[in-house]
């Protein structure tokens, strides 16, 4: 039977983003940053400016889709935007380097000010202003990514990873402290992006496998990533790095659309115990495939996924700034061989 | 020391209140338990099951941060003891992240594994270039340097790091790395004397190189 879905990179995307109606071949998409120096190279759009000015975020993000061939842009690279716009103060890198917050200004949940213009910070104000260019250039046809900061990574950002992760323990009113207020910032952002022009929104929230144990998600994370998907209203995609073989059900239980995953959870396991109530986006492997791998490497890891039944085809995380662009490129090329007999 | 006191030990390691520890230590020294006894069977007892439990996630990262808290409690009430004692440590341990690199939640584990595992550890901290390296080896003279990064640019700086260590000095200390982005192959290609894949692991690893020093 012929396929009705026509080959369009949004409709692919938001396809398998819901689960339904394969079209031909599995989505290539981004939820996280796949810029690289190459990529920087190609576009003579360059880190930090590209963090900073909306005109050069938008050129860089869409060359994932006019270089590489995703059927996604996604303009938020780095994990630092609303760190800057609540205070922290904020390195912004360089073409090999990430920013980073070198500062991290609350210690007590009523330190944390969340300014009533928060949505006209520069570092926010890019953001929105780069999805609304992506919008009027590339919105009837590429699936637009947004991307926030939950609670949780704020809380890193704003009170030091080690301090927050023993609070867990020590003061564990205080960590509600925390993701209470911060969560307002997830959901502000989060709603504006949507306004702007984002398809769905990554929701990044580092509690990730290798730190903390299912417990401590369900106990402290569980009803706010609830409250945060209730109150933002539209598609959501939430991204936890490392092994969170062991609490995907939460993630179900929690409301997203779709879980952006590591290769350290397997995509066989991960389809059979998700059952298609949340979509999975992933898995390919950064350290020794996407970054420190061969075109053949990415091909093998993705096809593997592919036949797993995994719904969206992505890398596990930001890639290494030293990714080379044929291996992501690898990674359209094996998707566009299509699903194989198994996996039908 | 008996297991039900280990056992002590190993309870004030997992409290959230450090009295429980200052008050433990006491009593032992109290008792007149040797600083040296209390050290390795009580404390570095207690936080060798707290290692294992972390390397099989019975427990994670915060239940090891609050032990390492406590620990380092207990070390601090106990070092006048120890320098009365004159009690050595199994070696000397240097460690840092490398230039470029600010992050530190891995490296610190190390430092209270380490420091837990009876090692006397110079932390050097962050972002510490290469230079900084060579200058505290020719004054500390340490048995062992640690490098850590999590970011795959800075990982490149390690390479730098060994060849600097390697050109300066006949005789270097072994060198150990790790980090989020390091395997195995690339800790070989840039001659490292050996890789961890966590805290936990890198004591393992020290103590094996200083068994196998011990032999030579």
């Amino acid at each position: 039977m012929k396929n009705p879905l026509s080959p369009i990179p949004k409709r692919r995307f938001l396809s398998g983003l819901f689960g339904r109606r394969r079209g031909n071949r599995i989505s290539v998409a981004n939820p996280t940053s796949i810029v690289s120096v190459e990529l920087m190279e190609k576009t003579r759009v360059y880190f930090p400016e590209a963090h900073l000015d909306p005109v050069k975020m938008a050129e860089l993000a869409a060359a994932g889709y006019e270089i590489l061939g995703f059927d996604s842009i996604m303009p938020e690279f780095s994990v630092q935007q609303e760190a800057e716009a609540l205070g922290c103060v904020v390195d912004w890198g360089n073409p090999t380097m990430m920013p980073d917050a070198k500062t991290h200004p609350a210690k007590e949940a009523d330190q944390l000010t969340i300014p009533d213009n928060l949505l006209e910070k520069p570092s926010l104000q890019v953001v929105l202003r780069a999805l609304e260019i992506l919008r009027r250039n590339y919105g009837d046809q590429v699936a637009l990514i947004g991307k926030v900061m939950g609670p949780w990574t704020l809380s890193y950002h704003l009170a030091g990873v080690q301090e927050f992760l023993l609070w867990i323990l020590t003061d564990p009113d205080k960590v509600r402290g925390f993701l209470n207020r911060l969560k307002e910032v997830t959901i502000t952002f989060a709603k504006s992006q949507l306004q702007a022009g984002a398809d769905v929104v990554v929701v990044a929230d580092h509690a990730t496998g290798d730190l903390i144990s299912p417990k401590t998600y369900q106990d402290f994370l569980l009803p706010v990533h609830q409250e945060i998907n209730q109150r933002i209203g539209g598609p959501t995609i939430l991204h936890i790095c490392g092994n969170c073989s062991d609490r995907l059900r939460l993630f179900v239980e929690a409301g997203f659309d779709g879980y952006h995953f590591e290769w350290q959870v397997d995509a066989k396991m991960a389809v059979r115990v998700v059952n298609h109530e949340m979509s999975l986006v992933g898995n390919i492997a950064n350290k020794n495939v996407l970054f420190g791998g061969t075109p053949e490497d990415v091909y093998k890891q993705a096809r593997y996924s592919i036949e797993a039944g995994v719904d969206i085809l992505a890398p596990e995380c930001a890639v290494p700034l030293q990714t080379p662009i044929a291996n992501l490129k690898a990674l359209v090329e094996a998707a566009k061989e299509g699903y194989s007999k198994m996996s039908c | 020391m008996k297991k039900e006191e280990i056992d002590s030990f190993y309870r004030a390691l997992r409290d959230t209140n450090l009295v429980t520890m200052e008050t433990l230590v006491k009593e032992y020294i109290g008792k007149g338990i040797t600083p040296i006894s209390i050290l390795n069977e009580g404390l570095i007892g207690a936080m060798s099951v707290i290692g294992q439990e972390f390397k099989t996630s019975q427990i994670w990262v915060p239940e090891v941060l609050l032990a390492a808290r406590n620990m380092n409690r207990g070390i601090e009430i106990l070092k006048p003891e120890l320098q009365r004692e004159k009690v050595s440590s199994k070696g000397k341990f240097v460690i840092g992240t490398v230039k470029g690199d600010i992050h530190d939640i891995g490296k610190n584990l190390v430092v209270m594994m380490m420091t837990g595992a009876g090692y006397e550890v110079i932390d050097l901290g962050t972002d510490v270039p290469k230079d900084r390296f060579l200058e505290v080896i020719s004054k500390e003279q340490p048995d062992f340097i640690g490098l850590s990064a999590l970011l795959t640019t800075t990982m490149l700086e390690m390479g730098e790091v060994v060849k600097a260590i390697r050109q300066a000095l006949p005789h270097p200390p072994r060198i150990v790395v790790g980090g989020a982005p390091l395997t195995q192959t690339f800790a070989d290609e840039i001659r490292a004397d050996g890789y961890a894949e966590d805290a936990v692991r890198a004591v393992e690893l020290v103590n094996r190189l200083l068994t196998e020093e011990g032999r030579k």
